[in-house]
């Protein structure tokens, strides 16, 4: 297994106030978050289940700690851990003119990424763009490259 | 979708050097001494970084030469970028939701402090 990372950056207008809102309550992450149902609470050291398609089959649970929570600044938490290690995500909000730069890493074991990717593709209800990429390859590699 | 990782494809990818190599080599075939003329790196270490694409199938070898040639593995690679797009398109597709609720949230706010009917917002942490 590799250690890796991804990094987006993205501007919101939007305070980093109601940013950090967003990214950190569960009315919000049940929003953003395909679905997720938990009650994890924007303080260092909290422990929550972040649980998809309760009650059905196809149930799935992880659990979440809060590592840093620094309103309106800063959140993080880890999540899909086990003995091999786990997910480290991070959000950082910067003010940016009328609004927030919003940026996120997700750093940890690359086989545990892929396979919470794949877990949430099943409970995605409007995430598309798994083929988004194929037509291009190439062109995609490209930008990829030039980003990175 | 592949749900299967290949940790090698995934390792000889993830260096960025690596990665400004086959971008490069995207443009059209080439060989280290050529590749090492528009890298920060010598000959010596894209000759390595190449055996490392080699080793996962990303590029293809023939010899040229004295030298060998290297060019990418269109379909190797759509298989990595594949895999690097999925976790990258779940995360993106999550931060523009987010996006999308903040600012309907500040929208919101906006105009009720607008509202004469109602009390002007304020923002936490004032």
């Amino acid at each position: 297994m590799e250690f890796g990372s991804i990094e987006r950056e993205i501007f919101v207008e939007a305070s980093p106030e109601i940013v950090f809102e967003v990214i950190s309550t569960p009315e919000h992450i049940r929003d953003w978050w395909n679905g997720a149902e938990t009650d994890v609470r924007a303080t260092p050291g909290a422990e929550a289940d972040i649980a998809w398609g309760r009650g059905s089959a196809d149930e799935h649970v992880e659990h979440l700690t809060v590592v840093r929570a620094e309103p309106p600044r800063l959140f993080s938490f880890r999540w899909v851990a086990d003995d091999t290690g786990a997910l480290l995500v991070t959000f950082e909000l910067t003010p940016s003119g009328a609004g927030t730069s919003l940026r996120m890493t997700e750093t940890g074991f690359r086989e545990k990424g892929w396979e919470a990717a794949v877990l949430e593709a099943t409970y995605a209800d409007h995430v598309r763009g798994w083929d988004l990429f194929v037509p291009n390859i190439a062109d995609h590699a490209r930008r990829l490259a030039a980003s990175r | 979708m592949n749900a299967t990782v290949d940790d090698d494809l995934w390792s000889a990818i993830g260096d960025p050097t690596r990665r400004r190599m086959l971008d490069l080599l995207l443009v059209g075939p080439g060989t280290a001494t050529a590749l090492s003329e528009r890298l920060p790196v010598t000959r010596q270490a894209v000759a390595k970084h190449l055996a490392v694409l080699d080793r996962v199938g990303l590029v293809r070898v023939t010899p040229a030469g004295r030298e060998r040639r290297y060019e990418v593995d269109q379909d190797q690679l759509a298989r990595a970028v594949a895999q690097l797009a999925d976790v990258g398109a779940t995360w993106d597709a999550r931060l523009q939701r987010i996006k999308r609720i903040a600012e309907a949230i500040a929208r919101a706010g906006h105009d009720a402090a607008h509202d004469p009917e109602h009390e002007p917002k304020h923002h936490r942490g004032d």
